[in-house]
């Protein structure tokens, strides 16, 4: 397995890009500008982490940003190399096809979670020192920490998705297409199409032993935004793989799981299948 | 054992074929230059051998192994310098290559590699500023990670200049000399002389001549060319072509201007200038042309040699021919009397 090789040297290349010092920048910027919104006014007012990351910081950054930057660090991955000329070089060392796919996803994967917790971690030390000055109330660390894990998390998700489009495309033009079309049905246009389908598939569901209710729960949480808005919002509120929604919260988990696996194996079949 | 054996390997892109029927073998320890022109199927063919494309029909086996199924052992012993390939522009020279020492698990020092490429010097600088001389210095230092047991070099020398070329063809010698087996590709022949056991010429996918330079050589060389500048006021006449082409051992006659260009068989050329002269015709100088490399390569390539013709073909007509093998016959007693002549 020379997966860790290319997974590394992938890493490297990828940190390198000057749009990651950009990210990094960018992230901090949005990340203290929401801070500095809900910024504790008045006497006895709480500066309220959970406050600051589920309704401000989630909506607004994680799961419209983080896909974004992750299509647009995963789409040309595999397509960009094949276009360039530098796969030839890539394959002809001992690496397999599987290798060159799994290891971009780990190593593209990785930078973007590089770049996810250093543009948290900027803000989070000034609030940090903030908050030991007494300029802000109290600043939960824990909650801050834990909820950038699930940022990368959604992150690398991405990645994995865009990776796969990446390695079944046959030119850039293609994988810049299906980079796009993977942002706007899972950020944009998820509900409209899943009730659609829904719509559409109204008569084979209603013989299925599951409502359409149960379906429509199913296909929202099949989303990996919506399935890491589900896991974050149950560690902010405590109860991370417990409570009610524990249920919830594996199917969300497990698609999670199913979106970092499947499309990549499904783009490395066609990538296997080609001539170069 | 054989390092590289292809049987009856045919590939198709859609409806374009690019090697049809392609039987080759090359043996361990032998220099294998693989010649043809531009969109010959030399590269479809070395990708082939790499796992890069996957043949439509026939074999290939690398180093005993199958090259579709067991692509990652053969390149973990195989050196490979790619046509057309990038390379990463925001690592350095040095990363390259220990990203190669890496990939093939070798414990080579990257910076004697990089040293014996002569990109030493360079070895820290980004590989997106290098220029396309030292890209192809990189991909050898990275090609020759690991001692590989085969090393296969497509178009080794493009973009280097002829004192890199040359570097090229004593590394090439030095790793045969350890006893590797070096296939390479070019459309120049020159190129491969020096260095080559044996070279094969593939034309239209197909494999037309296969043999040692030497070999090729003789093949067809065994007819040499007379170009016989014709004075007199006829100047080159139908008689004297007629003249000419009756001799025995003559086996093609054109004009060309006030000359003749006559293919004959070794010793038929005292015959020719006896005819001419029995015929009247004022021989005012002539010479002989040795097929140069370049001639023999664009029989094979340009003209009938599929066909196993090969002198019928263009070897004539090259225009290197002139310089390097103009044998300057015009000393003899016969033309220097004809000379004579033509000055009164």
């Amino acid at each position: 397995m020379t997966l860790a090789a290319i997974a590394e040297k992938d890493f490297q290349d990828a940190v390198r890009s000057r749009g990651m010092i950009a990210l990094v920048a960018l992230f901090s910027l949005l990340v203290a500008v929401f801070a500095f919104v809900i910024r504790p006014t008045g006497q006895g007012e709480q500066f309220a982490t959970e406050l600051l990351l589920r309704f401000f910081v989630r909506p607004f950054l994680v799961t419209t940003l983080v896909p974004l930057v992750a299509v647009v660090i995963g789409y040309n991955a595999v397509s960009g190399e094949r276009e360039s000329g530098s796969l030839k070089l890539l394959l002809s060392l001992p690496h397999s096809r599987a290798d060159v796919v799994f290891g971009k996803v780990v190593g593209r994967g990785a930078a973007l979670s590089i770049a996810v917790f250093a543009g948290f971690l900027l803000p989070a030390a000034v609030l940090a020192v903030l908050a030991q000055t007494g300029g802000i109330a109290a600043f939960n660390v824990g909650s801050y920490l834990g909820f950038t894990v699930f940022a990368a998390v959604l992150g690398v998700v991405f990645v994995a998705i865009a990776v796969g489009c990446s390695a079944a495309a046959s030119t850039q033009r293609r994988a810049l297409i299906g980079g796009v079309s993977i942002y706007v049905l899972f950020v944009l246009l998820w509900g409209a199409v899943t009730g659609q389908f829904l719509g559409a598939a109204g008569g084979i569901v209603d013989p299925l032993p599951v409502s359409t209710e149960q379906v429509r729960t199913f296909l929202r949480v099949s989303n990996p935004t919506t399935g890491v808005e589900i896991l974050s919002n149950a560690f902010l509120g405590g109860q991370l793989f417990a409570g009610e929604t524990v249920n919830r919260q594996i199917s969300a988990a497990s698609m999670l799981v199913f979106w970092t696996v499947a499309p990549p194996l499904v783009g490395l079949w066609k990538f296997d299948a080609d001539d170069l | 054992m054989t390092a590289i054996e292809l049987r009856g390997v045919r590939k198709e892109f859609g409806d374009v074929t690019a090697v049809r029927d392609l039987d080759l073998t090359v043996q361990e320890g032998e220099v294998y230059g693989f010649l043809g022109p531009n969109g010959a199927g030399k590269s479809t063919t070395i990708d082939m051998l790499l796992d890069l494309v996957r043949p439509t029909a026939g074999t290939v086996r690398v180093l005993g192994r199958d090259a579709t199924g067991d692509g990652v052992a053969i390149r973990r012993r195989t050196g490979v310098l790619p046509d057309g390939f990038a390379v990463y522009d925001r690592l350095s020279g040095r990363e390259h290559v220990e990203f190669a020492v890496r990939s093939k698990e070798a414990d080579d020092d990257p910076d004697a590699l990089l040293e014996r490429v002569g990109l030493l010097d360079d070895a820290d600088r980004k590989a997106g500023g290098y220029s396309k001389g030292m890209r192809q210095r990189l991909a050898l230092a990275m090609a020759l990670v690991g001692e590989p047991d085969l090393l296969v070099l497509d178009e080794p020398s493009s973009g280097l200049d002829p004192a890199g070329a040359k570097e090229m063809r004593e590394i090439v010698q030095r790793e045969a000399d350890r006893g590797a087996t070096v296939f390479f590709s070019s459309h120049i022949l020159e190129q491969v002389d020096a260095v080559c056991d044996r070279v094969g010429i593939l034309r239209d996918g197909e494999l037309v001549a296969e043999d040692s330079v030497e070999g090729l050589r003789e093949a067809v060389g065994g007819e040499e060319t007379l170009e016989i500048a014709v004075g007199g006021a006829d100047g080159a006449s139908d008689a004297a072509v007629e003249a000419v082409r009756a001799v025995d051992g003559v086996s093609r006659v054109d004009r060309d201007g006030d000359a003749l260009v006559v293919s004959c068989a070794d010793g038929a050329k005292t015959r020719v200038i006896a005819a001419l002269e029995d015929a009247g015709v004022d021989v005012a100088d002539f010479h002989t042309r040795e097929a140069s490399l370049e001639d023999l390569f664009l029989a094979y390539t340009e003209g009938d040699a599929a066909d196993g013709d090969a002198t019928e073909g263009k070897v004539a007509e090259g225009d290197a021919a002139e310089d390097d093998a103009a044998e300057d016959d015009g000393t003899t007693p016969d033309a220097a009397a004809a000379d004579e002549e033509v000055a009164e």
